[in-house]
């Protein structure tokens, strides 16, 4: 896959099967940076933490097959898991409790 | 490697889509079993199922974006046109609870003693906490616009400021309601009036919290430097989110608070 980071509309994904609309060339960036570059800003770049961006997005880019849900590895297997856990089980547990619930009860 | 010859976004298969019907499911069912037969078990597993798909599925979309670069400029035309549809199912929501306010006032019923406010009902004074309300909404419209422009023009600190004052009179807003509501001399068993009031303000207020938790989500998300100054799509949406809000209290405060007296 190709990834774009703040490219203009002007710029047409350069790939095989699309009419290319500017000259061939490298994407002009290939992470995103805020506009403002570090040296530029000081220590303003630094205001409440560093920028961890560039760093996810190699993680998140690492060609392993894993679908974006399960990316992170671990944490994100046990999340799912959980979800999936209430999910299966909590539907068994309303079936069960509708099933109970359209029982006729005794007259008192 | 295999390129993909178009702009547009295959999703990776996800469970999300499960998990939340099922969560829907639960929360039904829960409500029925509830009423019938006072256990709340059902319910809450609902609404954690819930909280669990909205968090992983909303994650999932900022891991797609931010991190794997697929929210391309068609894509974002795609997101921009379901945020508008959306906003405009919830227009069409709260249109029904205006039309049954003033089916109501318009032609008070002879029960009613025949005049708006019903007889009995003491209405709140509209130039008291709802108007500090209405001036707390629009103040944090201008402050929401603020934090727009600063993120436009690479202002980090002074985004990060103006967003958080944004929730935070939005948190201000949702404080001085809950007072309201404590105080107020009628309740939502008092009639029509009880009705409309607290079902439409009451839907509102409910809005309101759901616009704060997405301008805190941008707020952490600008902090943790996701939004650049040319594409900020996750800001703009709780931004329009946010003056949608906005219009509907200026809505209920001239049709309810203030006619409505």
């Amino acid at each position: 896959k190709v990834y774009l980071f703040n490219v203009k509309d002007s710029c047409r994904v350069q790939s095989s099967g699309l009419k290319a609309t500017v000259p061939s060339q490298a994407p002009a960036m290939i992470f995103a940076v805020p506009t403002k570059v570090v040296s530029e800003t000081g220590s303003v770049a630094h205001y409440m933490g560093i920028n961890k961006v560039p760093e996810l997005q190699k993680i998140f880019q690492k060609t392993d097959g894993a679908p974006v849900h399960l990316k992170r590895g671990v944490m994100d297997k046990m999340l799912y898991r959980t979800t999936m856990g209430l999910t299966i089980g909590g539907t068994l547990y309303c079936l069960m409790a509708l099933y109970i619930a359209a029982q006729p009860r005794k007259p008192q | 490697m295999a390129h993909q010859a178009h702009a547009y976004h295959m999703v990776d298969p996800s469970p999300w889509p499960l998990t939340g019907a099922i969560a829907a499911l639960l929360m039904t069912s829960g409500l029925a079993i509830w009423f019938h037969f006072h256990s709340t078990v059902l319910m809450t597993l609902g609404l954690i199922l819930l909280l669990l798909t909205m968090y992983q599925w909303w994650r999932d979309i900022i891991r797609e974006g931010t991190f794997q670069g697929h929210h391309t400029p068609p894509v974002q035309k795609g997101l921009r046109y379901g945020m508008i549809l959306f906003i405009t199912s919830e227009v069409f929501f709260f249109l029904g609870f205006f039309w049954a306010f003033y089916h109501s006032s318009l032609a008070p019923t002879p029960e009613l003693g025949g005049c708006w406010p019903p007889t009995g009902i003491t209405p709140l004074d509209p130039f008291e906490v709802p108007l500090l309300n209405t001036a707390v909404l629009l103040a944090s419209g201008v402050t929401v616009t603020w934090a727009h422009h600063s993120i436009m023009e690479g202002e980090r600190k002074q985004a990060i400021q103006s967003l958080t004052l944004t929730i935070l009179l939005g948190l201000y807003f949702t404080a001085l309601q809950a007072t309201e509501y404590y105080e107020a001399p009628f309740t939502i068993a008092d009639g029509v009036y009880g009705s409309t009031f607290f079902v439409a303000t009451g839907f509102h207020g409910l809005h309101v919290i759901i616009g704060s938790t997405f301008l805190a989500v941008c707020l952490l998300r600008q902090v943790q430097y996701h939004f650049t100054s040319e594409h900020h799509f996750g800001f703009e949406a709780a931004a329009w989110y946010w003056h949608f809000v906005d219009v509907v209290w200026l809505f209920l405060y001239v049709s309810i608070y203030w006619w409505g007296s």
